[in-house]
């Protein structure tokens, strides 16, 4: 155990992690809407000790009724249309919208008429696009910062 | 008719290894321990088929499948639930659950982390789970279909888009299954690239898998030092590939892949630092009781239960299955393959995450010789007998991948992808049964599963 929090502590170390530089934070609930999964795997290594999203004040929570950002990935699927939109009017106002990835862009989607209904922004107002296929966990992370910014 | 045929081959030692429909027919395709495989078509009269399921228990999700996509009963099959469907009454997709305190626990689609959609309704006795049904296709895009009318070339988009996390198995499934249909054999340089690629891919997908289980009891040290060098093995395929999931380095007839000196000696000594690093890592995970106490005995599927259900890929090693596409995968250069299997077959979560780390090892051995010279584009070799049907098999990190494709000259007629994901969702569901529900986020863990895969 004490070996690998050393290690772990060395990764940071070796990751060159800048310091946030003042307290602030925004929480995120994530919804996959019909993704691929790579925009996914991709989040969740932008909480690995590489990038370590938390340190920014940037947090997953598991309740869309915690959350100020709703990031979707995928392109939105005639069945998750309902789920996705629960999950949105669960949310405290003030809120926002963060389409993840080219598919929830609506970029190249693929698939049949009946099974997809297209964009994140068919369904819902978005506030915030993070482009790529996927976007890697660094540029996950610098979009949401700007978000942040935004705000201040 | 069919249903001898088909009888005959299990016997024989066929196994099944995808079930799919089309307007006028259904067709079962099964492989030999050779990895010869075989297509058996049966006949759709007036809306019926007969089912299969007595006789090959595995095939009943895709016949629920074919039944919701192309409206077909199947006879024998009841009650035949829908799947891909939504049906909102919950009693007609749901097994019956009665007796004194039973109750229903629904989670999803949307998870509490980072995770696929897709839904779990759990029938329960206090913490003891009786039963579970799995509803997915939340995610259906309805891939095959939209895939109809597409060339080898602009097809293999709708295979790699399945999922991500497989987009190198899923691509080169239905690579293979082009090349099938069309005569071609790959030369020995190809079969080298395509099998870097596949093995790049379980590496990073299995150390996620070993991340994944330490997040599945909480254990966040675990967690984040293999979540890290899973991020060293996406910044690994980023820098051989250009991307860090391999996509589009796959194509029909050919591979542009070219790997320089430079490139090759940069894989070689990032794969021994990775292969050092997570031996250390995982060492402490092995000394770490509190850890290590939550996973024997949970989860458990049985040697006969595996087979029966058709499981496949790393857990149907931990269950005692010695079975690996990769032992007759004659396009790809596997030489010699002998697949490997843990300490104890117990087919617990235990088992299983030892079958990860024992397979993690072994594909940095089969990546060392192949990462001995530089990667160059090659392509494969006509004159081979061509034919309507073209079937790939390939063992991705989940399991054994298949994909079909029939051709109309050279479009896509019809394309089927049963992924080791799609195979093994029906056996998460029965090792769930008996174990508390707390653990289940373990247990399915223990399978580490795509959605996507499986929706399509």
């Amino acid at each position: 155990m004490l070996t690998l929090l050393r290690d772990l502590r060395r990764l940071r170390q070796a990751a060159a992690l800048p310091r946030p530089d003042r307290g602030r934070s925004l929480t995120l609930r994530h919804v996959d809407a019909g993704s691929c999964n790579g925009c996914e795997h991709e989040l969740t290594l932008a909480s690995s000790p590489y990038y370590d999203l938390q340190r920014f004040g940037l947090g997953l929570v598991a309740s869309p009724r915690h959350a100020d950002v709703l990031l979707v990935t995928g392109p939105v699927t005639s069945r998750m249309r309902e789920p996705l939109l629960t999950a949105y009017h669960a949310m405290p106002e003030p809120r926002r919208v963060a389409a993840l990835g080219d598919c929830a862009l609506g970029c190249n989607l693929l698939g049949t008429r009946e099974a997809i209904v297209g964009a994140v922004d068919e369904v819902l107002p978005v506030a915030l696009r993070i482009s790529g296929c996927p976007p890697r966990p660094d540029e996950i992370a610098a979009a949401l910062l700007a978000l942040i910014d935004e705000e201040d | 008719m069919s249903r001898d045929t088909l009888q005959q081959s299990i016997d024989a030692g066929s196994r099944f290894a995808a079930l799919y429909a089309s307007e006028d027919s259904v067709r079962t395709v099964l492989v030999a321990p050779n990895g010869e495989t075989q297509v058996i078509q049966s006949p759709v009269v007036d809306g019926h088929a007969q089912s299969v399921v007595d006789l090959v228990p595995a095939a009943s999700w895709d016949e629920r499948e074919a039944a919701d996509l192309y409206g077909i009963r199947f006879d024998g099959h009841e009650p035949l639930r829908p799947l891909v469907d939504h049906d909102p009454d919950l009693r007609s997709w749901t097994v019956p659950v009665r007796g004194h305190d039973a109750y229903q626990v629904a989670v999803g689609p949307i998870h509490a982390g980072v995770i696929e959609s897709g839904h779990f309704r759990f029938h329960l006795v206090g913490d003891r789970i009786l039963h579970l049904d799995a509803r997915l296709f939340y995610k259906h895009r309805g891939l095959e279909r939209a895939a109809e009318g597409h060339s080898p070339e602009s097809g293999i988009a709708f295979a790699q888009r399945a999922c991500a996390a497989c987009a190198v198995s899923n691509s080169l499934a239905y690579a293979h299954a082009w090349e099938d249909a069309l005569g071609l054999a790959p030369t020995r340089e190809l079969a080298r690239s395509r099998t870097i690629l596949l093995e790049l891919e379980r590496l990073w997908s299995h150390l996620n898998d070993i991340a994944a289980m330490c997040a599945g009891v909480g254990f966040a040290a675990g967690n984040n030092r293999f979540a890290g060098l899973t991020e060293r093995a996406r910044r690994l395929n980023d820098a051989l590939t250009g991307h860090r999931f391999l996509f589009n380095t796959i194509s029909v007839g050919g591979s542009a892949l070219t790997l320089t000196r430079e490139q090759v000696m940069h894989a070689r000594e990032q794969l021994e630092a990775i292969r050092d690093e997570s031996r250390r890592a995982w060492r402490e995970l092995l000394f770490n009781a509190s850890f290590q106490d939550r996973l024997p005995d949970v989860g458990v599927v049985s040697t006969d239960d595996a087979r029966a259900l058709g499981a496949v890929g790393p857990a149907a090693r931990a269950s005692g299955l010695a079975e690996d596409a990769r032992t007759s995968s004659r396009r790809l250069a596997y030489d010699d393959f002998q697949p490997v299997a843990p300490r104890r077959t117990a087919g617990d979560v235990q088992a299983r995450l030892e079958q990860r780390a024992v397979e993690l090892l072994q594909t940095f051995d089969l990546l060392e010789p192949l990462l001995d010279a530089p990667v160059d584009p090659a392509s494969a070799v006509t004159g081979g007998v061509e034919s309507g049907v073209g079937i790939g098999r390939v063992e991705s990190p989940r399991g054994a991948t298949v994909c079909v494709v029939e051709r109309a000259d050279r479009l896509i007629e019809r394309l089927h992808l049963r992924t080791g994901s799609y195979a093994n969702w029906p056996v998460v569901a029965h090792a769930a049964a008996g174990n508390l529900l707390p653990d289940f986020p373990l247990i399915n863990k223990s399978f580490e599963l795509c959605y996507a895969c499986a929706d399509r």
